[in-house]
C-alpha cells in the first residue's frame, strides 16, 4: 500500500515512547526533532514553517485521541514518519475535544507529489481500529510500535 | 434515504480546510451523514479520522447519504463545500 517500507519510513530512531512536552507546538517540535536528529532534515526552521502553514489551515488533531501533523517540504530528504505518545494527552484543537495521546508526524520532500496524503490516509485507516490504538498506547518497545504500524498499514 | 454523488473540486481533495469544513458541517447536522467512494464502504462523515482515511483526491466521485432531520439541507451544504475551490471556501 505504501511506496516506502516501514523500516525506512519509520525507523526506530524516529519512535519515542517517553512523554513529549504537554503543549501542542512543543510536541510538534519534539516530533520534528526525532526526524531531524536522525539526519533527515536540512532546514529545521523551514520544515517547522511548513508544519505551521498546514496547521493554520486546519488542525491535524483528527479526533479519537490522535494528532497527525504533516507537511510537504524541501527541508526533508526522504519521506519520514515519527511517533510519540502522551499519557496525559495534549490539546490538539481536535473537533471532538479529545486530547491527543498518539502523535504521528509525516514529512515528505517537496517533489513527493501526493505521497504524504497516501501515507496520511493509510495511517488514518489503521488508527481507526481500537486494537491498533491500544497496542500503540501500551507498547513497551520501539519495535512493537514499528511492527504495529507495519502490520496495520499493509 | 437521500443520497447524491459529488465530484470533489478542491485541489488537495478531501483534506485540510475542505475536510475540516466538511466534517464540522456533518457533525453539526441533525442528520446522520455517511460518505464513501462510489464503489467503497461508507464511513461516518462526522469523524475527521474516518474522512482522512478515505484519502479522496480532487476529481474523484464520492457518495453522500443522509438520514434524519434536515437530511437534504445537510447534503446541500456538504455538496457546496465539496464543489467550492479551496481558496473560495
Amino acid at each position: 500500500m505504501l511506496k516506502d517500507d516501514i523500516d525506512t519510513l519509520l525507523p526506530l530512531a524516529q519512535i519515542s515512547l517517553a512523554d513529549p512536552p504537554a503543549d501542542k507546538w512543543a510536541a510538534i517540535e519534539h516530533l520534528l526533532d526525532l526526524i531531524a536528529d536522525n539526519g533527515r532534515v536540512t532546514d529545521r526552521e523551514a520544515a517547522l514553517e511548513a508544519l505551521r502553514e498546514r496547521e493554520a489551515e486546519a488542525t491535524t488533531g483528527v479526533g479519537m485521541g490522535i494528532g497527525i501533523p504533516h507537511a510537504k517540504t524541501a527541508a526533508v530528504t526522504r519521506p519520514s514518519l515519527a511517533f510519540t505518545r502522551s499519557s496525559e494527552g495534549i490539546d490538539f484543537d481536535a473537533m471532538d475535544d479529545e486530547p491527543a495521546h498518539l502523535l504521528f508526524m509525516i514529512l515528505v520532500p517537496a517533489d513527493g507529489g501526493e505521497e504524504h496524503l497516501g501515507i496520511l490516509s493509510a495511517l488514518s485507516r489503521a488508527l481507526m481500529h481500537d486494537g491498533v490504538r491500544e497496542t500503540l498506547r501500551s507498547a513497551e518497545t520501539e519495535s512493537t510500535v514499528q511492527d504495529a504500524v507495519r502490520e496495520a498499514v499493509n | 434515504m437521500p443520497e447524491r454523488v459529488v465530484t470533489v473540486v478542491p485541489e488537495d481533495g478531501l483534506h485540510a480546510r475542505p475536510a475540516s469544513k466538511f466534517v464540522e458541517t456533518a457533525s453539526e447536522s441533525d442528520a446522520e451523514v455517511r460518505v464513501g467512494r462510489v464503489d467503497g464502504d461508507p464511513v461516518n462523515a462526522a469523524s475527521m479520522l474516518a474522512v482522512t482515511g478515505l484519502g479522496v483526491a480532487a476529481g474523484e466521485d464520492i457518495r453522500l447519504t443522509a438520514e434524519g432531520d434536515n437530511a437534504e439541507a445537510a447534503l446541500d451544504e456538504l455538496e457546496r463545500i465539496l464543489t467550492t475551490p479551496e481558496d473560495e471556501l
